[in-house]
């Protein structure tokens, strides 16, 4: 059976392509959008941690399973090592409907106007493909503001005076700290810091026919059991399956871009729900695979045309692999601080984010996350002990006391640090799998320090009677699932992969809208940006498309 | 009714098969002293009863024997941790050949602080021997550390954590106590 | 000649078989269903500890098929999955935390009813009876509130799918309906929602009444017949091992009665996060009756009132106020004598506006 031509196909049903796929399919071009995974519900491993996004040690409870996939990971002394899913080396980003939206934190940020402007504001860096975006934070503005109403995040702005300037404030109002914050919040004053609530993509009041939050322990990590957290697979999606245009295919994978004899783009090969192999053709494809499995489509999409994977004539898809070097501090307070109240990080100081003596941009701190039981045996001070009475004894004593204050560092690219094809092992499906390499910018531990110096600040101004730093930015690849940066958006085709609306240069039917595109990944976690960036890469096709361009 | 009742053929003789099989193959297991492991041995489930009271061993709360840890291990090890079937049963081999090797003793015959003795050597890696080397010692004691701490903290769905009492001695609610939030009726509120 | 000579000689042969094989398959069935559990049923390791617990429980007088039926009475599919769980054996997949399909729970609540009729037609009189259709597709609840997961976890807590299996569309402008329509009439709340069939203790017996002992003092109490089902884990706990409830009201600690069995009720009839009194689906009572349990007011199963407010508080007394003629229901949110945080002034502020003369020493 043939599939029927569509107008678009949008590869991944996460962060970026959900919102793709409804801005084209609300414009009226047919669109199929392809989803590796399944839809995820909270049912499927609810409050367990071992199978949480944040703990995958049995497996990952949103995908991918360990059965079919892996990845090859190149050891800092050459050797490689195979890695599945659940393994942290993977750098997994969740295979579902709404993937990592459906299980994430939910922080809702907008990069600052530097975060744009990273060279311009710091200079080169020796080993670093530091640039500037092609597009500037004013260009991004407008689609921030719609990711922030369409999905829907609640936060007051007001109260941040370094966040970027903006037309309209949050559509829901910020969320309550709980007793740990509380803490924080008066430090931070008292350091003459300018704490805030954390904007978060996650109901505060019912909004857009959904609940208000109920506050889970489980929250980071694990579904939503009232829908009240706001991902691509409760909002755009539905909408855009709704528009009667847009038809969602799950557990299909696609292995490969089709090119014609001409050298043109005319669809996809995937694997459907049977694990045939099928193509479906298009006027257009738009890639949002995530940073790692985007670069893999295009790397193993070899033909005549493109002899080493398509928009990769000058190697530079799969370059600059960033994720973000997490780095803070503990405290253990005399008191309990912890009182159940989820999800748990609530507050954030801002006034690291930038211009910081001696370092290259810096990063947002927070109170963090809720660290479940078994996430917390791992929470210890150095020369703590690692099993035993001790061991046991501190987690009965002071899970309850321990509070953290910990942030994403922006991280300096690397164009070693990269996404290749593995030349050997293959997935299930016989598709090449993907193979890490690189390390973290050496500069890195130094920003880190620098963070974790004024976390630990914080907490000790917070009551904290012991403290102790936990730096970030060690050796190792960067990728995890804040990964970005292997399709960088440019104006220079030499040294970029697509234009600035996400377009693979020289190939006029080819978009990609998610993480690839980031040029630097922020201090601060992306989804927002990729949110917008699918407003933005959507936007300008379903724009050109409405004014008749065909892409040809 | 979506499930079907009818009973064809095919399903017949299908029953009549698995009844058949079934008849004979009850009659076998109940002839036989079953293990109440799935892929342990009688004898590695003592070892491994030691290994984990070490890990996270009883005071006033009950240790990692006996919240399940060794059965949280045992069904991960038929399970999610296949992958780490031979490692288990090589690495429990080698500590009880170097136990008994050295002191003609096993592992869990010795007294509760000469196995953390043995243990802090282990995760040291200074373990003598062939069957420790390249660092073996420590990738192992590692693994048996981390599945401990998985099987005690971790949900009891997964056979360790018995009666939620890694939640208990953290003061942590379990199940939660979390209503929903309660809007008024649209009736109500006019 | 020949062939009917073959045709007759199969035939006999086939019909032998038949009669031998029927004879020895109502043997084994017969055996099967009057053996010991250890023989039969329990023989397959996988329900051994569901045999070892009956056999500690106060049903333990009671056979397995008296609740459980026979592979024929709960039709054809039990006879199947049976089948299935022979074929897991043979291919050494091991099946952990075996438990009954929602079908059959229904099945063996059934069963339940037979003994235990006053409980069944209490429970059936109380709002804990309520079925799928009525949880479900109340229209007033679904345009206001989203259906989501966690319904699932006081409502249908054992049905086996996830609401997006159960009802559609998941949204606030329906129309809703059920996927299967079959669910519409089935309790969402059964017996097992808060009893373990299996749990510990002894049959009733009469007592010794040479020993008043064993008549009097020795009575246990009902807390060990209570357990709360959780979805979650697919466990069901004794309410002694359930949390117990910290409320406030603001920053004051409102005190909660210690009644195991209330621990029970607070899972689903639970306070928001921060377990403020009043907020959710609490139901805890402050106020005058701050400290009492459910228990103390409400019937098990039924949950009908045990007394009327006129046991307590008669209208013969001193104070002239006649409690019957108050509104004290909580269901109304403005009801002035809402039972569950009535307070005392809440009816005797015309007592305390009259001058009472004080009598020191």
């Amino acid at each position: 059976m043939v599939n029927k031509h569509v107008n678009a196909i949008v590869v991944g049903a996460g962060a970026g392509g959900g919102i793709v796929a409804k801005e084209l399919s609300v414009a009226g071009l047919s669109v199929v959008l392809f989803e590796r995974g399944g839809w995820a519900t909270y049912d499927d491993s609810d409050t367990d941690e071992l199978r949480s996004q944040r703990t995958t040690v049995l497996g990952n409870g949103y995908g991918p399973d360990d059965l079919h996939y892996k990845r090859v990971v190149v050891n800092n002394d050459g050797t490689t090592t195979t890695v599945l899913p659940s393994e942290g080396s993977y750098n997994n980003i969740a295979a579902c409907v709404g993937s990592g939206t459906v299980s994430y934190g939910a922080m809702a940020w907008r990069f600052m106007q530097e975060d744009f402007k990273l060279k311009t504001t710091y200079g080169s860096i020796e080993g670093s493909t530091l640039e500037d975006w092609p597009l500037t934070y004013e260009d991004l503005e407008s689609c921030y503001e719609k990711a922030e109403w369409e999905i829907g995040v609640a936060g007051d702005a007001t109260q941040n005076p370094f966040g970027a300037p903006r037309k309209k404030p949050y559509p829901m109002p910020p969320f309550s700290h709980n007793r740990e914050a509380k803490l924080m919040v008066d430090a931070a004053k008292r350091l003459g810091y300018h704490p805030f609530p954390i904007p978060m993509l996650r109901n505060s009041i019912p909004y857009h026919g959904r609940p208000a939050c109920i506050r889970m322990r489980t929250c980071c990590g694990f579904a939503c059991p009232v829908n009240a957290k706001c991902g691509t697979h409760n909002t755009v999606i539905p909408i855009a399956i709704g528009s009667g245009n847009c038809e969602l295919r799950i557990n299909s994978v696609v292995s490969e871009i089709l090119v014609n004899d001409q050298g043109k783009i005319t669809g996809v090969t995937y694997f459907d729900e049977k694990n045939n192999k099928q193509n479906q053709t298009a006027d257009l494809v738009v890639i949002s695979a995530s940073a790692t499995e985007t670069a893999r489509l295009l790397l193993n999409s070899k033909s005549k045309f493109f002899p080493k994977g398509i928009g990769n004539e000058n190697d530079w898809v799969g370059r600059n692999l960033q994720g973000h070097a997490y780095t803070g501090a503990y405290g253990i307070f005399e008191e309990e601080v912890y009182d159940d109240f989820g999800p748990g990080a609530s507050v954030a100081i801002s006034d690291f984010n930038h211009h910081n003596p001696g370092i290259m941009g810096g990063g947002v701190l927070c109170n963090e996350f809720i660290r479940m039981p078994y996430l917390f045996t791992g929470v210890r001070p150095p020369g703590a002990a690692r099993w035993g009475k001790e061991h046991k004894t501190f987690q009965r004593l002071n899970f309850k006391r321990v509070a953290q204050a910990v942030g994403p560092y922006q991280e300096i690219p690397k164009f070693e640090s990269r996404v290749e094809v593995d030349p050997t092992v293959k997935d299930f499906r016989g598709i090449p799998v993907v193979r890490l390499s690189g390390t973290r910018h050496e500069k890195d531990i130094e920003g880190c320090r620098f963070m974790s110096e004024k976390a630990e600040l914080w907490l000790k101004e917070a009551g904290a009677v012991h403290t102790w730093q936990s730096v970030g930015g060690g050796k190792g690849i960067s990728g995890g699932q804040h990964q970005a940066g292997t399709c960088r958006m440019g104006n220079d085709p030499k040294t970029s992969v697509t234009d600035k609306y996400g377009r693979i240069h020289a190939v006029p039917n080819l978009f990609v809208a998610d993480g690839s595109l980031n040029v630097s990944n922020g201090g601060f976690n992306p989804v927002l940006t990729i949110m917008a960036l699918g407003f933005r890469v959507g936007g300008y096709i379903a724009g050109e498309w409405l004014k008749g361009n065909r892409f040809k | 009714m979506d499930k079907p009742t009818k009973l064809t053929r095919r399903r017949f003789i299908a029953l009549s098969v698995l009844s058949a099989g079934g008849t004979c193959l009850l009659s076998r297991c109940a002839n036989q002293a079953l293990s109440p492991w799935r892929f342990i041995t009688v004898g590695e489930s003592n070892l491994l009863d030691a290994l984990v009271e070490q890990i996270i061993p009883t005071d006033d709360w009950p240790g990692g024997r006996d919240a399940g840890v060794t059965n949280f291990i045992d069904r991960q090890l038929a399970g999610a941790y296949s992958r780490y079937q031979e490692t288990y049963r090589k690495g429990l081999l080698a500590i009880q050949e170097t136990c008994t090797a050295k002191f003609h003793k096993r592992f869990e015959e010795f007294s509760f602080e000469e196995q953390t003795q043995f243990l802090k050597i282990m995760e040291g890696g200074k373990m003598e021997g062939r069957q420790w080397g390249d660092g073996f010692d420590r990738y192992f004691f590692r693994l048996i550390r981390d599945h401990s701490m998985q099987g005690f903290y971790g949900s009891p769905r997964h056979g360790g954590n018995k009666d939620n009492i890694s939640y208990k001695m953290m003061k942590l609610d379990y199940p939660v106590i979390i209503g929903q939030n309660r809007y008024i009726l649209k009736s109500d509120g006019k | 000649m020949i062939m009917t000579r073959i045709s007759k000689f199969t035939l006999l042969t086939i019909s032998a078989i038949l009669i031998v094989g029927t004879v020895a398959f109502s043997s084994f069935y017969n055996y099967w269903n009057t053996a010991s559990p250890d023989k039969t049923c329990s023989s397959c390791h996988e329900i051994g500890q569901s045999v070892t617990s009956q056999a500690k429980s106060v049903h333990r007088n009671l056979k397995c098929k008296e609740c459980h039926g026979t592979a024929w009475s709960n039709g054809l599919h039990s006879f199947e999955e049976k089948g299935m769980m022979v074929v897991n054996h043979l291919k050494n997949k091991r099946s952990e935390n075996i438990k009954m399909s929602d079908e059959q729970l229904l099945e063996v609540l059934n069963n339940c009813r037979r003994c235990h009729t006053t409980e069944y037609a209490m429970w059936t009189s109380g709002g804990h009876s309520v079925d799928y259709q009525h949880i479900f597709l109340n229209l007033k609840h679904n345009s206001t509130e989203q259906i989501n997961f966690d319904c699932l976890r006081c409502h249908g807590m054992f049905y086996q799918g996830t609401v997006r299996d159960l009802v559609e569309p998941l949204n606030i402008k329906g129309p809703w309906k059920l996927k299967d329509g079959k669910l519409a009439a089935l309790p969402a709340i059964p017996c097992m929602a808060c009893h373990q069939i299996h749990q510990d203790g002894t049959p009733q017996t009469r007592p010794d009444y040479s020993n008043p002992k064993t008549t009097f003092y020795l009575r246990g109490s009902a807390v060990s017949k209570v357990y709360f089902y959780d979805r979650h884990e697919k466990t069901e706990y004794p309410v002694a091992d359930l949390p117990r409830l910290n409320l406030c009201e603001g920053e004051r600690k409102v005190k909660v009665s210690d009644d195991p069995i209330m621990r029970n009720c607070i899972q689903c009839h639970a306070p928001n996060a921060q377990h403020q009194a009043g907020t959710g689906d609490d139901k805890t009572p402050r106020g005058v009756h701050e400290g009492l349990s459910c228990m103390a007011c409400h019937l098990p199963h039924s949950n009908n009132s045990r007394n009327s407010c006129v046991s307590c508080h008669p209208a013969i007394s001193n104070c002239n106020i006649d409690v019957t003629k108050m509104n004290t229901s909580y269901a109304d949110s403005k009801s002035p004598n809402n039972i569950h945080i009535v307070s005392c002034n809440d009816c005797h502020k015309v007592i305390k506006q009259r001058k009472v003369p004080t009598i020191r020493n």
